[in-house]
């Protein structure tokens, strides 16, 4: 990587550093404080991208570094192992039809596909529970499984049959249950064109 | 006192509206400043018919020359503070080339047309200075507007600035020496020897006392801070002037030790304000003193001048550009870039209104001339560079097809 360091007589000072794509990213530092950041491509005009002020020039400075890099927590965290298979997170809601029940009722890996590899509840991580555990609202199950295996674990679990506006972007699959939500579905269908464009 | 503080009010409230209307247009603050000053003048305003409002007319006293003479300081103090030895090092060569060439072209071209009017070689002089030097001020700003600070024809642009603005500190040396101190020959002589003998003691205090001046302003309160700063500059300047030197010049070389110090970005946050307020000041005072009567007079020269100098900055700006190695489109941006003409060329004339050798073309012609001369290029020059796609497209057929 190469970074060209220039004097602006007046202005503050520019720093052009080469991008791996022909591209040259420049940001010109006012004397203010300002920071002006541009985009030029091979002899192009520079493309103003951004100016910000000194404070939040360092704040987002120190997040492109990584100082302040932290995994996002959502409700539901998911892993991928391969291509088919996912680790999830599936929250035991209160009020659940699951709760009090044990695995063996459940029919747990029967009806979903998906085993229960370990169950978090409070501090504790019971790791592989036996067809006897009973579930207890607030727990939070470590499911394995395809995706709609999960999925099906998920909506057993939540016990409404459908996992719409849980926010997490898998929503292919759990469609079925919520046709009679029209605004829903349209808003699917917009962000599964996204996806395809 | 009621009166002046009045008065002073009224001024820096116009120049307001006017910096307010120069910018909703998209133009320089310089000739709307300036213009201000004239329609403020008891040229236009004083000549009124309703005594009412003529009464209010700006006349040339005593504190508004004090504030546009700190604003000459101010302007010089920030141009030798922000000149960058840095930036002349490192590209010296590429600098003195298209520096040179630019120097060649440009103040030999106001001589001629000086000489061609019957004017004597001083006169002629005077007025190769005044159409040699670009406006580094609204060049700069406008680098920024248009984004152009981040493309390459920054390079040759600023750094033909910088050789420019070195180069003015010594003519500005010669000229008030000249102009100002009077005499014969022998008498000048001694004057531009006083004035080098001052600036050479100026540039070695300058080179070996960057300690001093960092130890200086290494105070823990900004109050003090500030008021040291403007101390040491309005000081040195004032003694410059005191003795027959340019207080112009002692502030660059003033500026220019404080740029080796680590000060240098807090007296660029802290004084910048100051600079601004007297500059405007400055701008105005030009405007007062200037009687828009003359126009029709010099119209002709000032035609002649714009017909002349602003190819002949588009040229010396082109090869610039090509000493750079740049792409002819951007050569274009580089030579319309410098066609904008303003701050010191105003200065340069402020100092031949006030010369007490020659005769009345120096101290009543010239004046007249610079003002018409940089009403017109710095609105011709920021527009050029506003516009420079139009341009560009002539010679952008060279340019092998990318993207």
């Amino acid at each position: 990587m190469t970074v060209y360091e220039s004097d602006l007589p007046g202005v503050g000072k520019k720093f052009e550093i080469d991008l791996d794509d022909e591209s040259t990213l420049v940001v010109v530092i006012h004397n203010t404080g300002k920071r002006e950041v541009f985009k030029r491509d091979g002899d192009e005009d520079s493309v103003k991208l951004f100016e910000i002020t000194d404070q939040l020039a360092r704040q987002v400075g120190t997040i492109l570094e990584g100082a302040y890099f932290q995994p996002i927590a959502t409700d539901t965290t998911e892993t991928m192992l391969d291509d088919d298979s996912l680790l999830e997170w599936v929250k035991v809601p209160d009020g659940s039809e699951t709760v009090g029940r044990t695995l063996r009722e459940l029919d747990f890996r029967h009806a979903t596909g998906a085993s229960v590899v370990a169950i978090q509840r409070d501090d504790d991580t019971e790791s592989n529970p036996g067809p006897d555990t009973v579930l207890e609202a607030d727990d939070t199950l470590i499911v394995l499984g395809t995706r709609p295996a999960c999925h099906r674990a998920e909506s057993l679990v939540s016990g409404d049959g459908e996992t719409d506006g849980d926010g997490d972007g898998t929503h292919a699959d759990g469609n079925g249950g919520s046709d009679g939500n029209d605004g829903n579905d349209g808003n699917d269908g917009n962000a599964d064109d996204k996806d395809g464009a | 006192m009621a009166d002046v503080l009045l008065e002073t009010g009224l001024v820096l409230a116009v120049l307001a509206l006017a910096g307010t209307v120069a910018r909703r247009l998209g133009q320089s603050v310089i000739p709307f400043y300036v213009v201000s000053g004239m329609l403020m003048s008891p040229f236009v305003l004083g000549r009124v018919g309703v005594p009412a409002v003529a009464g209010y007319a700006i006349e040339l006293q005593p504190y508004i020359t004090l504030l546009a003479e700190l604003g000459i300081v101010f302007l010089l103090f920030f141009l030798g503070l922000e000149f960058s030895l840095e930036r002349l090092l490192e590209s010296s060569e590429k600098i003195g080339k298209a520096g040179t060439l630019d120097l060649l072209v440009n103040l030999p071209a106001g001589v001629v047309v000086g000489l061609a009017l019957g004017w004597s070689p001083l006169e002629a002089f005077v007025l190769g200075g005044i159409v040699y030097i670009s406006s580094s001020a609204v060049i700069t700003k406008s680098l920024i507007d248009l984004g152009w600070i981040a493309n390459d024809e920054s390079n040759p642009i600023l750094g033909t600035l910088v050789y420019e603005d070195l180069f003015i500190a010594f003519y500005l040396a010669v000229l008030s020496a000249v102009l100002l101190g009077g005499g014969e020959l022998a008498e000048i002589a001694v004057d531009v020897g006083t004035a080098m003998v001052f600036l050479l003691a100026l540039v070695s205090s300058v080179h070996f006392g960057s300690r001093y001046f960092q130890r200086f302003l290494d105070v823990d309160s900004e109050e003090m801070f500030v008021l040291r700063a403007v101390a040491i500059t309005v000081l040195v300047a004032g003694i410059a002037l005191a003795i027959g030197v340019s207080e112009a010049v002692a502030a660059f070389f003033v500026g220019m030790a404080f740029s080796g110090t680590d000060h240098l970005h807090d007296l660029e946050r802290r004084l910048i304000p100051l600079r601004d307020v007297f500059a405007a000041v400055f701008f105005f005072w030009i405007g007062i003193r200037t009687d828009p009567a003359v126009f029709p007079a010099v119209a002709g020269i000032v035609a002649v001048l714009v017909l002349v100098t602003a190819p002949t900055k588009l040229f010396t700006g082109f090869v610039g550009g090509r000493i750079y190695g740049l792409e002819d489109r951007r050569n274009v941006r580089v030579g319309l870039g410098m066609v904008t003409r303003g701050e010191f060329s105003l200065i340069i004339a402020a100092i031949a209104a006030d010369a007490v050798v020659g005769g009345t073309v120096l101290t009543e012609t010239i004046p007249a001339v610079a003002v018409g001369y940089v009403l017109v290029m710095s609105i011709l020059g920021t527009m050029l560079m506003q516009y420079s796609s139009v341009f560009e497209r002539f010679v952008v057929d060279e340019k092998p097809v990318s993207g």
